[in-house]
């Protein structure tokens, strides 16, 4: 398994380092990749379907218990087939719909990269890499929708998409880490749905299920989906209907039975959102005239009820949701590569305009015949069987559930005869109707035909697949009673079949509604709009924010930090009681002391800089005479050195100011803060005289210098080993300074560089 | 960019004192494990030198003496410190987990090499890059005699 995910990487490196040289074979190298993952898939199904669990753990840092741990069972199984078919499926439409370039063959080896990172998510146990392959996808899927770099609308899409996922990615590993560290495990097959309900579960399970819902465009984050539709076609294929934005479905499935067993408010969280998309979705889709949004909006309404089904955390919603996931991957991948097609071919794709491709195009008109049977249910179709499992199911929950559902698959009818009647019937626009040149391509369409197909014959033959969503649900407990068979008989769910098509078909062929829908006011505000309006808001307010605490004055900063470093500490020495006064030192202690007293002084009188730093000098190598004298030759040492080098380079920076300081007037703020200052380190020196901690930590490091860091200088001992993390820290930010200081005069140096040249 | 004026004192006082300085940084490296000293005082050694040879010869001569582009000497110095506290992971040891090796060398006799110096190496390297990004840095942003301008406090 983990070489199924490298390999899909590997095949990704190769697709795009060779991308000059690979032409239009790009993509059938990139299908190698779905390829082995639906071999796979299927050559496991043996065990899978009897319930058993396929493991691999690989061990990569030992010591901090990070491991590889992918796990296969037959849930996963149902997302590596869809993944595999239709990515095998679309990366052959692919290889025809792009041209050779190199940025084609780039583009190939991104989504084979997004089709490992999905595999990844599918096998992943931990949920830590469940995370990183997640936030993969919604990289690779930046990049995927930004192919049209050059336009302003794909770019921002891209954002759009990746800021809404990527935000609630950040949510997602929060609830994953809080759900790990409650159930004392990262492995999810070793999670147990004794999970305690409480705040911290709750939170847990809500972070969550708001990662789920930005990933699989669940209202009100679904705007980010139809915007991401400026990705090439064979893009929105893969990852925009058929797989990515299942990976929030496939989450909510993983955890739905915990959260329901954990929570009482998760099913009719789910429940809510999910019918809300559903409708919003459906609902949508009749206002457009593009055809691939109409299709976009169709896949955020049917998401919205893949969402309720298998997230519910119930038995029979699962087996249906599972049935519909599987129906729904192999007819929208199938209509989405059948509108590039027509895109290709007419150079539009809009419904209003396209006349014609029924005599011109008849295997495309197939196609989408078959594929929106499957979406819209009709009967002998698997989409029909998978829905009559799930209204099944459905009718269990009460009528709320059953009528809305019902509703909003007459929704999914009627925007299917819309696809239908706006591809290929007249152009209904007075403008110039675009038609299509007659002749078959079949590179083009022949994987979607297949995939179309694919959702006949499964259809006819349900009972095929009805073992696989069995044992796909077997972690959810109770037991399926719903059947998946191409004719139910006369059972409830029946009838509400029939009239969801029957009100879907009204609707459509009533011209007066259809019309009033297409041009009513739009009177939600539209997702991306909000969005946009969201980011502007934050952006200037970020503005706001620095400009009030950065405001660039040095005092301002300088008195901010001495307050803050004065005030919290001093807070805690206030409890510090009996202070004494220390006996003063040595001869030659109170001598240089003296020196320090009398150098500080002098630095606040003078009123040349050059001296002023010579005196700041004396000060600092007085202080390294009473280290020296205290016992500390290691700190003396460097408390000299950075002083040298310190009044070296205070040197350099003094050729570019005035000679002299300038008459300071006293303000009583800068007075106030300096005597705080002044008055806190003096009672701070008091203190640390007048207390003698226990040498715990002293006595430990001297043991152990020698005997385990093999070395006698235990300052040196303590910096690169005992508290070596430290001194990383410390280093880094010493890096971070030097650049940014020789940032600050880079623009002096350039300009003197121009003059010398002159 | 030199500076403004060119003297032969020190420049032949740079020449005698150079050998020590990097001899006693490389030293200071050297023994820090055992005795005072370490990589940061190594390296500040070394800044010394940087700044004494920048104030004989200009930034020509400190890149002459010193080969290296401050970055990739902090860089590499960064790296070394980063993998030393890393690898011992991947060896199933601790975070920063040091190990040693004792070799006999003739005449000098058995030398431990502890590989927490390598991370004090790393140490040198970085310090001695930020003084070479510092000394040049500030060196070229040279004066503008010219400007007799209201001082700031």
């Amino acid at each position: 398994m983990l070489a199924l995910v490298v390999g899909h990487a590997l095949l990704a490196l190769v697709l795009v380092s060779a991308r000059h040289r690979v032409g239009r074979s790009a993509f059938l190298i990139g299908a190698l990749g779905p390829a082995a993952t639906l071999g796979y898939a299927i050559t496991r199904l043996p065990e899978t379907l009897d319930g058993a669990t396929i493991t691999s753990r690989v061990a990569w840092v030992p010591s901090l218990d990070l491991t590889f741990d992918l796990a296969l069972d037959a849930y996963g199984s149902v997302f590596l087939l869809v993944i595999g078919g239709a990515g095998v499926a679309i990366f052959l439409h692919a290889a025809r719909y792009f041209d050779g370039s190199a940025k084609a063959a780039t583009f190939a080896g991104t989504m084979t990269l997004f089709a490992g990172a999905m595999t990844g998510i599918v096998v992943s146990d931990h949920l830590l890499s469940v995370f990183v392959f997640w936030e993969l996808t919604t990289i690779t899927s930046y990049l995927l929708i930004g192919y049209s770099d050059h336009l302003a609308r794909a770019r921002s899409a891209a954002l759009h998409a990746a800021l809404v996922t990527g935000a609630g990615g950040l949510a997602l590993l929060g609830g994953l880490v809080i759900l790990a560290q409650e159930s004392g495990t990262y492995l999810i097959s070793e999670m147990s749905a004794t999970l305690e309900a409480g705040p911290v579960t709750t939170v847990a399970f809500a972070l969550i299920l708001l990662g789920a819902i930005t990933k699989s465009a669940q209202f009100p984050f679904h705007g980010w989906l139809p915007g991401a539709m400026a990705a090439p076609t064979p893009a929105s294929a893969f990852l925009h209907s058929a797989t990515m934005v299942k990976a929030g479905i496939f989450l909510v499935g993983k955890v739905g039975f915990l959260a329901v067993a954990a929570t009482e408010w998760w099913f009719t969280t789910v429940a809510v959102i999910g019918f809300t998309t559903m409708i919003i979705g459906g609902w949508t889709a009749l206002r457009q005239n593009d055809l691939k949004l109409l299709l976009a909006y169709g896949t955020v309404s049917q998401l919205g009820f893949l969402f309720v089904l298998i997230g519910a955390g119930e038995r029979n919603l699962v087996f249906g949701g599972l049935a519909l996931l599987v129906a729904h991957a192999a007819f929208k991948a199938s209509l989405f590569m059948t509108v590039g097609v027509i895109d290709k071919l007419t150079g539009t794709r809009d419904l209003r305009l396209l006349d014609g491709l029924r005599t011109s195009q008849p295997v495309v008109f197939w196609t989408a015949i078959a594929a929106t049977a499957s979406m819209s249910a009709l009967p002998l179709t698997f989409g029909f069987a998978a829905k009559e499992a799930a209204f099944d199911a459905l009718i269990d929950r009460g009528p709320t559930l059953i009528i809305v559902a019902t509703l909003a698959s007459a929704l999914t009818v009627t925007y299917s005869i819309r696809f239908l009647v706006g591809a290929f019937g007249a152009a209904s626009s007075r403008e110039e109707p675009a038609t299509a040149p007659t002749g078959t391509r079949w590179g083009l369409i022949g994987p979607a035909s297949v995939l179309a197909a694919v959702g006949i014959g499964l259809g006819l033959v349900p009972s095929w697949t009805k073992g696989l969503f069995e044992s796909a649900g077997a972690a959810v407990p109770g037991s399926v009673s719903s059947k998946l068979a191409v004719w139910p008989g006369f059972v409830p769910a029946l009838a509400f079949s029939l009239a969801s098509l029957a009100i879907g078909a009204a609707i459509a062929f009533t011209p007066r509604l259809i019309d009033a829908i297409s041009g009513s006011q739009q009177t939600l505000p539209a997702a991306d709009a909000v969005f946009a309006n969201s980011v502007r808001r934050l952006i200037t307010g970020a503005d706001r924010v620095s400009g009030t605490i950065q405001n660039g004055s040095l005092p301002a900063y300088l008195g901010t930090i001495l307050f803050v470093a004065v005030a919290l500490p001093m807070t805690a020495l206030v409890d510090v009681q009996d202070l004494e006064v220390p006996a003063i030192g040595s001869g030659i202690e109170t001598l240089i002391a003296l020196v320090i007293l009398a150098a500080t002084i002098g630095l606040v009188g003078v009123r040349r800089r050059f001296a002023a730093i010579i005196l700041l000098g004396a000060v600092g190598y007085g202080l390294a005479g009473l280290y020296l004298l205290l016992g500390g030759p290691d700190l003396a040492v460097t408390q000299l050195l950075v002083e040298t080098l310190v009044i070296g380079l205070f040197a350099l920076v003094l050729r570019r100011l005035p000679a002299g300081f300038a008459r300071l007037r006293l303000q009583p703020i800068r007075v106030a803060v300096a005597a705080a200052v002044a008055t806190f380190v003096f009672i701070l020196g008091l203190g640390f005289a007048s207390t003698t901690p226990e040498p715990v930590a002293t006595q430990e490091y001297l043991a152990r210098s020698v005997s385990e860091a093999q070395g006698q200088n235990v300052v040196n001992v303590i910096l690169v080993d005992f508290r070596g993390l430290d001194t990383l820290g410390e280093i880094t930010v010493l890096a971070i300074a030097a650049i940014g200081a020789a940032g600050l005069v880079l623009p002096i140096v350039r300009a003197n560089r121009e003059e010398d040249a002159a | 960019m030199k500076p403004a004026r060119h003297s032969t004192i020190l420049d032949a006082g740079i020449a005698v004192v150079s050998g020590p300085i990097l001899v006693f940084s490389i030293y200071l490296l050297a023994a820090g494990h055992n005795q005072p000293g370490g990589g940061f005082a190594g390296g500040l050694v070394a800044g010394v030198f940087i700044l004494l040879a920048w104030a004989g010869g200009g930034t020509a001569l400190v890149n002459r003496l010193i080969p290296f582009r401050s970055s990739a000497l902090m860089g590499t110095g960064l790296s070394i410190a980063a993998l030393t506290a890393i690898v011992p992971l991947f060896l199933g040891l601790g975070f920063l987990e040091s190990g040693y090796v004792e070799i006999d060398v003739p005449v000098v006799g058995t030398v431990k090499l502890v590989s927490a110096v390598l991370f004090d190496l790393g140490v040198y390297l970085l310090v001695i890059g930020m003084a070479l990004r510092l000394v040049v840095g500030l060196g070229e942003a040279a004066p503008s005699v010219e400007e007799p301008e209201e001082g700031h406090a």
